[in-house]
């Protein structure tokens, strides 16, 4: 379930992996279920707990890759049938000489589609971090981000503390 | 790296950015001496375009010489790379970590370096954009039966799957300085960071772009030398004309662009104070993988004369009883030393641990990378079929001042890299660390 836009949340900020996981137990057995987490470093523990679906990045290099392939081919033989000169004696539709540049633009628009796949889904760029970001969060913390219906944030902010969080930021506003 | 129990988040941090602090004296002379010789360069080059090609040396019949051996050198130094940041991390090569983003900044500057000699070599600069693929005002596009085509989408596209794969690792950490600075620094690694907090979301998109990347570059390694070195098979020069070039040249590619590796990480790990992340065994893998394509190397040089031999073609045996025993002979006898027999002493274990040894070998290993393009180019083109058509190339010194100002252009540029952005990978390196945890374990 997604959080309706302005609902209220709390960061947890934890110093260790271990109580950040143990929280990520708990939360969702408290009702606590929309969640996000921010970690240094991308950790399978914390993909498990969450159960997030596979990322789409894949489709955007699968497409990207697919329009390079096609790109390569009508760039090649368009452009020559445009254009036919006989050159050394080959045909004017060369298939190995092709193929080359075909798979390099099947390569570079790969890659470009899965960079942008990766800005969208991510959505960065972002002009500012997330209200209640901790700076300590890309170094050596982690932090649990909950949204909460407003009357039970009271609640959410006294079980973080005793699931371990080290300190408690808040959204803007609320 | 994970057996290291003294290492955590904190100081890994602390450590690795030791780099971004203020540059000493040394630092700026370095720099001000590289800008020189870059200057130096870019005058010759100057004279090059009001005199005409002909100030570099080049005629009859050796029209490729001096800048297309730095263009084939520099993009082979650019291969180590893609090969550490993209093969290694598919194959989970723990010690990656540490060194590949120093490797992939070579690739970029090489390539950079690489990308000005087509532009040199051209003569005519200002119709540089005839090469592009796109039809010129009578409609004709370029020829893309020629592999001078493929060669300039092979490069386009390997400095931008580099580029990327670069931007996309260094995110995070450019976020970790951007949350340890204040002021103007925070505002500028705050724009290059683009917003990364280092949510779940933004690690799950971020892991699956990585593996594709990685995925789609790792064909790169093998195919864009390969397409460099078909600017020559394709051709039907002696010396040029062979099956092999392809994995010939990817190999020797690998070769130097390791060397270049050890030669800029030694520096650095000493400057920065980095011997606890890139350590002596760090060094000692890569002096390992030298030996590796120092055999490969020395295999392909002994096929090519097998080759040479056994195809019963007077003209193939010719040019290499030429380069053996002619004009170049000097060169072609100090690339076999420097490239396959020089490497072999790292063998010992007490040779390839030391580092002054490592240093010499690996400057070896990049003079004899450098005449090997030499030797493949000049002499083919110098000796072909024809007695009367044949001459010999001498370098001028507008060649030389350029391919000088080249050198110092790379190593300018990566000079810049390490005071700007964090040499090691920060996030990587936690990933091999034990994580903080209350009970310890």
């Amino acid at each position: 379930m997604m959080p309706t836009p302005g609902q209220p949340y709390r960061m947890g900020i934890f110093a260790h992996l271990d109580t950040l996981l143990a929280a990520l137990r708990r939360l969702p057995a408290d009702g606590f279920r929309e969640i996000e987490v921010y970690s240094p470093t991308p950790h399978h523990e914390i993909a498990h707990l969450l159960e997030r679906k596979p990322s789409p990045v894949r489709v955007f290099t699968l497409v990207g890759g697919l329009t390079g392939l096609a790109t390569g081919w009508v760039m090649t033989i368009g452009s020559t049938l445009l254009f036919p000169i006989v050159v050394g004696g080959k045909p004017i539709v060369s298939i190995p000489p092709f193929g080359v540049v075909a798979y390099i633009t099947t390569i570079l628009f790969g890659t470009i589609a899965t960079f942008i796949g990766f800005l969208v889904n991510a959505r960065v760029p972002q002009i500012k971090v997330v209200d209640g970001y901790d700076e300590r969060l890309s170094s050596d913390h982690f932090g649990v981000l909950v949204y909460s219906a407003p009357e039970r944030i009271i609640e959410l902010e006294r079980l973080l503390t005793t699931l371990g969080a080290v300190t408690i930021t808040k959204s803007q506003g609320l | 790296m994970t057996e290291d129990y003294s290492l955590n988040y904190t100081d890994t941090d602390i450590d690795l950015m030791q780099s971004l602090k203020a540059p000493g004296k040394g630092y700026w002379f370095l720099l001000v001496f590289l800008l020189l010789l870059i200057a130096a360069g870019a005058a010759a080059w100057g004279v090059q375009i009001a005199e005409g090609i002909g100030v570099a040396g080049k005629n009859n019949p050796v029209g490729w010489a001096m800048y297309i051996t730095t263009f084939v050198f520099w993009v082979g130094i650019a291969h180590s790379g893609t090969l550490i940041s993209a093969i290694l991390f598919l194959f989970r090569v723990k010690w990656r970590a540490a060194v590949y983003r120093s490797a992939e900044a070579v690739t970029i500057f090489g390539l950079a370096t690489a990308g000005l000699f087509p532009f040199i070599h051209l003569g005519r600069v200002w119709v540089a954009h005839w090469i592009l693929p796109v039809p010129n005002f009578g409609g004709l596009w370029p020829n893309f039966r020629s592999p001078l085509a493929w060669d300039v989408l092979a490069i386009t596209t390997y400095l931008t799957a580099s580029t990327l794969f670069f931007t996309l690792g260094m995110m995070p950490d450019v976020a970790i300085v951007r949350d340890k600075t204040r002021g103007w620094r925070k505002k500028v690694y705050g724009l290059l960071a683009m917003g990364w907090q280092g949510s779940d979301n933004q690690w799950r998109h971020y892991t699956a772009a990585y593996v594709f990347l990685a995925a789609l570059s790792t064909p790169l390694v093998i195919s864009v030398h390969s397409i460099v070195s078909w600017d020559f098979a394709m051709s039907i020069v002696p010396g040029w004309h062979s099956t092999i070039f392809a994995p010939y040249f990817v190999a020797g590619a690998i070769h130097s662009g390791l060397a270049m590796v050890v030669l800029l990480l030694i520096p650095m790990r000493k400057a920065f104070k980095l011997e606890k992340y890139i350590t002596g065994h760090h060094l000692e893998s890569l002096a390992k993988f030298i030996i590796f394509t120092a055999l490969v190397v020395g295999f392909a040089y002994s096929i090519e004369l097998f080759v040479s031999w056994y195809s019963g073609n007077p003209f193939e045996r010719a040019i290499f009883i030429y380069r053996m025993t002619g004009d170049y002979a000097w060169a072609f006898w100090l690339l076999i030393t420097t490239n396959v027999l020089v490497p072999m002493l790292l063998w010992s274990r007490k040779i390839r641990t030391s580092i002054p040894w490592l240093v010499g070998i690996c400057i070896s290993v990049e003079i004899g990378m450098w005449l090997e393009r030499f030797v493949i180019i000049v002499t083919s083109l110098a000796h072909d079929y024809l007695p009367y058509a044949w001459g010999i190339y001498k370098p001028t010194l507008v060649d030389s001042l350029i391919v000088i100002g080249s050198f110092a252009w790379f190593f300018f540029l990566f000079m810049v890299f390490s005071k700007t952005l964090p040499v090691v990978s920060m996030w990587e390196v936690k990933e091999q660390i034990n994580p903080p945890t209350k009970s310890g374990r």
